[in-house]
């Protein structure tokens, strides 16, 4: 049946040509969401997972580590840092503001004000800030060593930078010592909105919670979580319409096949045979559509703003959905292959 | 109906691979009757064929007939209102699922009217086709294939497709695909239908062969220049009364029938007394009253006048004497011209039977 699915398709050209880039482009755009999705997802574990931490302690009244403003005394670092299981204990401090972007554009850039030389993220090119004044941005912020931040009305060096620390889809982040943290949100107190620990505390002050780093990692991405379920919705509809499309061009092809179908039924050929013809008809435009998609997803990536990161599983993702939407599709117009009547042959 | 012998079948050779006792036909009291226009229609009534391997067997009538609707039933696509259809030994009637499917690919070869060749196939690859649908190998079916189109006369058009050949070479692919799985009975509908006279003649005597091969051929035409090849000649048209006879009287008693809706037709019928109703079947079993016929007045002039069969079931609405003509003699004595005769019919509305 290979041979009757292939040649019709080559017979058919130009609608084949048509369905593969219309089921491209709705396969491409489910890539890129795909991708956008999963870049919201690994920004979090990225950002998290640059602390190095093994607990986050908050106050019992707080959601998270990263999505609480609640400031607290920075002492309580020093009664964790005396609970089991920790081998070191920093206090930090998380504020959100916003500064010049490239053209004059306000971007908001999330901060985290920590311990010089105690748990939190590193800069991944240039060095750590070691004094007042010095910052590690995001390359998201488009800023380079040795140009300057004003935070606040405070002038900071960029010292060093890091890569796809981003948050809150795609917002990026700086590291600056916690007194400048302090400075710019709590006048110079000395407060701190989590404590990060190296070593898994074995309990917690009175009136404070230890979250693991997944626990963490959670509470940043909750504030995603209606984009990335609306993504997944629309991907679900993107991929109904791939199989419509799909299935309305195998639809038409049968109504244009009716006499094929009866003559080819009145000669014996099984019903499972039409059937296989027509999946592979509909398989093959879907695979060839899935490398439409990869070649669209591929060359728009990079240039859409948000950070789409679309992994080799999803590549591979797309071939077996491609491969199930063709069948599905096929599915629409089996019940009209087999339905034809043989006799329909002799006209 | 009528079944002639026309001569003995001269089998010049015999196909070894055919098997003769494979290519028996033989059907029994076949009745197809199918709705139309809602009204049931039984184009073939209680048929009756034997049929052997090597004969041509020529099915012929005017369109409508039932030509291609027996030609359906021997091909296991329709299924019959009754009567019973044996090749081999196989009783065809009856077959359901995977046998009626086998059926189909091994005991019959079918070749279509119109061709039906896939146009986005090759020749080769029309012809492979019944082949590799039942999971023969690609090469071996490649190989069957070349070689039924060498024998067709068309090796050097096996890459073309139908759009690139002539409907002659196109009607001799169709043929050697009906021939992939080797059937021992070869089905034709009108075969020489859509070719010019040129085309005819090879095709004609294509199928002459495969039935001197053994075969039995069985073809629906109206195309005359078949006869001459044919072994055996069915008539599907009811025959004509064209001589003349003695008129026939017969008295009815109320309700009882002169002659049923799908009765052959032979001879026009005159009132003499009493009045005859002319009633149609409907597909749901009810009857629907055409016209009441009163003295003087005629009916049932078109089937013998055009080889049909009754289109309506005559029967006395009271106790009635009619006389029945042959058409020659009824033209004989009716005073006006064919026109005037259907004229008649119409304006009896829908008495034409």
């Amino acid at each position: 049946m290979w041979l009757i699915s292939l040649r019709d398709l080559e017979w058919r050209r130009r609608r084949f040509v048509i369905a593969v880039v219309a089921t491209g482009l709705v396969f491409g755009i489910t890539l890129l969401l795909s991708g956008m999705s999963s870049g919201f997802s690994n920004e979090v574990d990225r950002t998290v997972a640059s602390f190095g931490a093994d607990g986050w302690v908050v106050p019992k009244t707080a959601s998270g580590p990263f999505t609480t403003s609640a400031a607290f005394p920075s002492s309580v670092a020093n009664d964790v840092a005396q609970i089991s299981g920790v081998h070191e204990a920093s206090p930090m401090v998380l504020t959100r503001v916003t500064v010049p972007g490239s053209g004059g554009t306000p971007t908001d850039l999330v901060v985290f004000g920590t311990v010089i030389h105690g748990v939190g993220p590193r800069a991944t090119t240039g060095r750590d800030p070691r004094r007042s004044g010095e910052i590690v941005t995001d390359t998201k912020l488009g800023r380079d060593v040795g140009q300057t931040v004003t935070i606040g009305g405070k002038r900071f060096t960029v010292v060093g930078t890091s890569d796809g620390r981003t948050v809150f889809a795609g917002e990026p982040t700086a590291v600056i010592p916690i007194q400048d943290a302090r400075a710019i949100s709590f006048a110079d107190q000395p407060l701190a909105t989590a404590v990060v620990t190296h070593g898994a505390p074995q309990g917690a002050p009175a009136g404070y919670r230890v979250l693991t780093t997944t626990q963490a990692a959670a509470d940043l991405r909750r504030p995603l979580k209606s984009a990335t379920g609306t993504i997944s919705f629309l991907n679900v509809l993107l991929w109904i319409i791939a199989a419509g499309i799909i299935g309305s061009i195998v639809y038409l092809t049968v109504i244009e096949r009716t006499r094929d179908f009866a003559v080819l039924k009145a000669t014996g050929i099984a019903s499972g045979a039409l059937f296989l013809s027509l999946a592979i008809e509909a398989v093959v435009i879907a695979l060839a559509a899935a490398i439409v998609a990869t070649v669209i997803a591929v060359g728009l990536h990079s240039a859409l703003p948000m950070r789409v990161e679309i992994s080799t599983t999803s590549y591979g993702a797309l071939a077996i959905i491609a491969v199930v939407v063709g069948i599905l599709a096929s599915l629409v117009g089996l019940r009209r292959a087999i339905g034809v009547d043989p006799a329909l042959a002799f006209g | 109906m009528t079944d002639q012998q026309v001569g003995s079948t001269e089998t010049t050779t015999t196909d070894p691979a055919v098997d003769a006792s494979a290519a028996r036909l033989e059907v029994r009291d076949l009745t197809i009757e199918y709705s139309s226009g809602g009204y049931t229609v039984r184009p073939i009534d209680k048929f009756q064929l034997d049929a052997s391997g090597g004969e041509l067997v020529l099915l012929l009538g005017a369109s409508g007939c039932g030509k291609t609707t027996l030609l359906s039933v021997l091909a296991g696509i329709l299924t019959p209102t009754a009567g019973s259809v044996r090749v081999g030994a196989t009783q065809v009637i009856g077959l359901s699922g995977a046998a009626l499917t086998e059926y189909r690919r091994k005991r019959v070869g079918i070749v279509f009217q119109a061709f039906n060749l896939l146009p986005s196939l090759t020749a080769s690859e029309n012809v492979q086709i019944p082949l590799r649908g039942t999971g023969v190998h690609a090469r071996v079916a490649r190989e069957r294939a070349l070689a039924l189109l060498d024998r067709v006369g068309l090796a050097e058009r096996v890459e073309h497709r139908p759009g690139d050949l002539s409907g002659g070479q196109q009607q001799r692919v169709a043929i050697a695909r009906a021939l992939a799985h080797d059937p021992p009975v070869i089905l034709a509908d009108e075969p020489t239908a859509h070719l010019d006279y040129l085309q005819v003649d090879s095709v004609i005597r294509l199928l002459r062969s495969l039935a001197d091969g053994g075969r039995l051929v069985v073809v629906a035409t109206h195309d005359d220049r078949l006869v001459p090849l044919a072994d055996r000649l069915v008539n599907l048209t009811p025959r004509r009364e064209t001589e003349s006879r003695p008129p026939e009287t017969s008295d009815l008693a109320a309700g009882q029938v002169l002659f049923e809706q799908g009765d052959a037709g032979e001879l026009v019928y005159v009132v003499n007394s009493g009045t005859i109703d002319l009633v149609r079947t409907r597909e749901d079993g009810t009857e629907e009253l055409l016209v009441t016929v009163a003295p003087n007045g005629y009916f049932g002039e078109l089937a013998p006048m055009f080889g049909l069969q009754r289109a309506a079931t005559a029967r006395a609405g009271s106790a009635a004497q009619v006389t029945g003509y042959t058409m020659r003699d009824f033209r004989a004595h009716h005073s006006g011209s064919v026109g005037d005769l259907l004229r008649g019919a119409v304006d009896a509305t829908e008495g034409d039977v």
